[in-house]
């Protein structure tokens, strides 16, 4: 009995959430003092990097589609990736800087993922709204981890990135299977439930 | 440049002007399911209002004769009624337009009065091909460097002092491994139901794969998956802390996991197949992937990475082959007699002609590892530096003969054995 497909959504919004407000954080008092405690520059990238782990899952069991197990995947790779990365770069086992362009790459692959496995239009019902606005924001939304990767010591850049980040969370936990988006909701769709 | 960069933005952000994706909740009969007589009608339960198109469901005998009537529309269902059906397996292969022209498509498979055959031995599958073969050979050696790396470090060079960079090499490359692994399962699941489906790629990315993923096989694929992705997590922990207390679960976990494609394969499917041969067959793949694998990781990054432990690496190693080849020997003379019960089997079929082939290579693998137990080993004491670094090659070409007899073993394990004959009636029964 597999789970309804918003409530995998929420679940990974709450992680989402919490990534983004370990980096919010960390951007308003700084690295230094987020960085008192050991453990704490330690806890999003391995937040990260558990998702990463924990879209397996998902992929291997939602396979109402070739494209959603492909996305689904895509997802845990690159997730496992940029979050492994950062996890190498905070205990020193990386040292190259440009292990931080995972990330862009993440939310590129992730922002394409989402747009090309959403085969509904952007006003079909709230979660094909929420697949589009998802996609594109990752897409838009990579440039700044991006330009943190040259500008890594940029508040203004690491509060864009966390907001977001935390966006994004926010975008998955009001996403519905069947539900209206703007008062709207294709006829094609079926009745809003749940 | 710009053109093609502002064609992909305007694909990407009007993805849907041409095609809405409807989902299959369920069907009737469910897929699989033994019924004592044929249904009266097929359904198929969507998650939004599709259009039929002609021949949206056929019903499929094992000689592809059709028995659904046209198909029609009731609410989110599309409904066929169907012809009086006999006893036999049926296929069902369906495909609807969901919202805005979008063809979605699939495939089960029912009995009546017997059980329904696998999807992927639906009517139309065409079997296995050159592709699916390559995939499946690179899924037994990312399975092989995995095991095998692991083994080695595990077995061979417990008690060594190892030192951190050839460490950290064997993680990376037993990580290595268990990514392959990753990608090709999907690639063998993907190429699988693409041959059930019988879909051209634009349409297969739509097809519903659950009837694929209910079958023997998908569930070998999902355990597999999830397997390799927590010893692909363990390897990442044990690179990241140095922790080399880790790499023992993975190993086991991943000797463990692999056993997902003896579970799944003839072995344990087959008719005369039993849980004695599908033990067999893992202990097959698990032996030989814990010998090609640690061969190839020891040539590949102890011989020429850590001069140093050359000779006790070999010496270990040495031992170790010993017992795999005992296993691997063993299992595969009680699996070949159980697939090819005479043994003209093995020039008169297919599968016993490509067996053969499996069988010399094996052979040329064992003479060549003798030589290496039986003259070389005895020889490491007073070794110089170029007899060593010859030995190296010859270990590497020993590898590449092991990285064939995979290639072949791909070839076999979607070969189809010849069916077994019939048993012979006992003595109480002739009495």
């Amino acid at each position: 009995m597999l789970p309804h497909a918003e409530m995998v959504h929420w679940a990974f919004a709450a992680g989402i959430l919490l990534v983004g407000l370990c980096l919010l954080s960390e951007a308003i008092v700084g690295q230094e003092v987020w960085q008192m405690r050991p453990w704490r520059k330690y806890l999003w990238p391995g937040i990260a990097f558990g998702m990463g782990v924990l879209l397996w899952p998902v992929m291997a069991f939602f396979t109402n589609s070739s494209i959603h197990m492909y996305a689904h995947g895509s997802w845990a790779e690159v997730l496992m990736l940029a979050g492994g990365a950062e996890l190498g770069l905070v205990r020193g086992r990386l040292h190259s800087p440009l292990w931080r362009l995972t990330w862009p790459l993440a939310f590129a692959v992730t922002g394409i993922a989402f747009i090309v496995h959403e085969q509904n239009p952007w006003f079909f019902a709230r979660s094909a709204f929420l697949h589009h606005l998802l996609g594109w924001t990752f897409l838009l939304g990579a440039l700044i981890p991006l330009a943190l990767a040259w500008r890594p010591r940029s508040a203004a850049l690491q509060t864009c990135f966390a907001l977001t980040i935390v966006a994004v969370s926010v975008m998955l936990f009001t996403d519905r299977d069947v539900a209206p988006i703007f008062g709207h909701l294709s006829e094609l769709a079926g009745p809003q439930h749940r | 440049m710009r053109r093609l960069l502002l064609i992909g933005v305007v694909a990407l952000a009007f993805p849907a002007a041409a095609s809405a994706h409807a989902t299959l909740r369920f069907t009737t009969p469910a897929f699989g399911t033994k019924l004592q007589r044929g249904p009266a009608q097929i359904g198929l339960h969507f998650d939004q209002q599709v259009k039929v198109l002609p021949g949206s469901i056929k019903v499929l005998n094992g000689v592809g004769k059709q028995f659904a009537l046209p198909a029609r529309i009731e609410g989110r269902t599309v409904v066929a009624d169907v012809r009086p059906l006999k006893l036999g397996a049926y296929t069902v292969r369906w495909r609807a337009i969901s919202a805005d022209s979008h063809v979605v498509s699939g495939v089960w498979t029912f009995g009546v009065r017997v059980p329904a055959p696998a999807v992927a031995n639906a009517y139309g599958a065409g079997g296995p091909t050159t592709t699916e073969h390559l995939v499946r050979w690179l899924w037994f050696l990312g399975l092989a460097l995995t095991i095998g790396a692991l083994g080695l470090r595990v077995i061979c060079l417990r008690g060594l002092a190892v030192p951190r960079e050839l460490e950290r090499r064997i993680v990376v490359a037993a990580g290595l491994g268990a990514v392959v692994s990753l990608q090709a399962g999907i690639a063998a699941f993907s190429l699988r139901s693409e041959d059930a489906l019988q879909l051209p790629f634009g349409q297969f990315l739509y097809g519903d794969l659950s009837p694929m993923a209910a079958t023997r096989f998908g569930k070998a694929f999902v355990v597999m998956t999830l397997g390799f992705a927590l010893v692909l997590a363990l390897l990442y922990l044990a690179w990241l802390l140095d922790r080399t207390d880790l790499l023992l679960p993975a190993f086991v976990l991943s000797l463990f996991f692999a056993g997902g494609l003896s579970w799944s394969g003839h072995d344990a499917l087959d008719p005369g197949s039993s849980w004695k041969t599908a033990v067999a067959d893992w202990v097959h793949i698990g032996a030989a992937s814990v010998w090609i694998g640690g061969l190839g990781t020891m040539v590949g990054l102890v011989w020429y990475g850590a001069p140093e432990l050359r000779r006790q690496a070999f010496l270990n190693f040495s031992r170790m082959a010993t017992v795999l080849i005992a296993l691997v020997l063993g299992a595969g003379t009680y699996l070949s007699i159980v697939r090819l019960p005479h043994l003209h089997d093995l020039w008169t079929e297919s599968y016993g002609r490509v067996l053969l082939i499996k069988i010399g290579l094996v052979c040329f693998a064992l003479l060549w590892g003798a030589f290496h137990h039986f003259v070389v080993a005895p020889a490491l004491e007073r070794a110089d530096t170029g007899f060593l670094t010859r030995i190296g090659r010859s270990l590497a070409g020993e590898s590449l003969v092991g990285v064939a007899v995979l290639l072949v073993a791909a070839v076999l394990v979607d070969s189809k054995p010849p069916p077994r004959p019939a048993n012979a009636p006992t003595v109480q029964a002739v009495r």
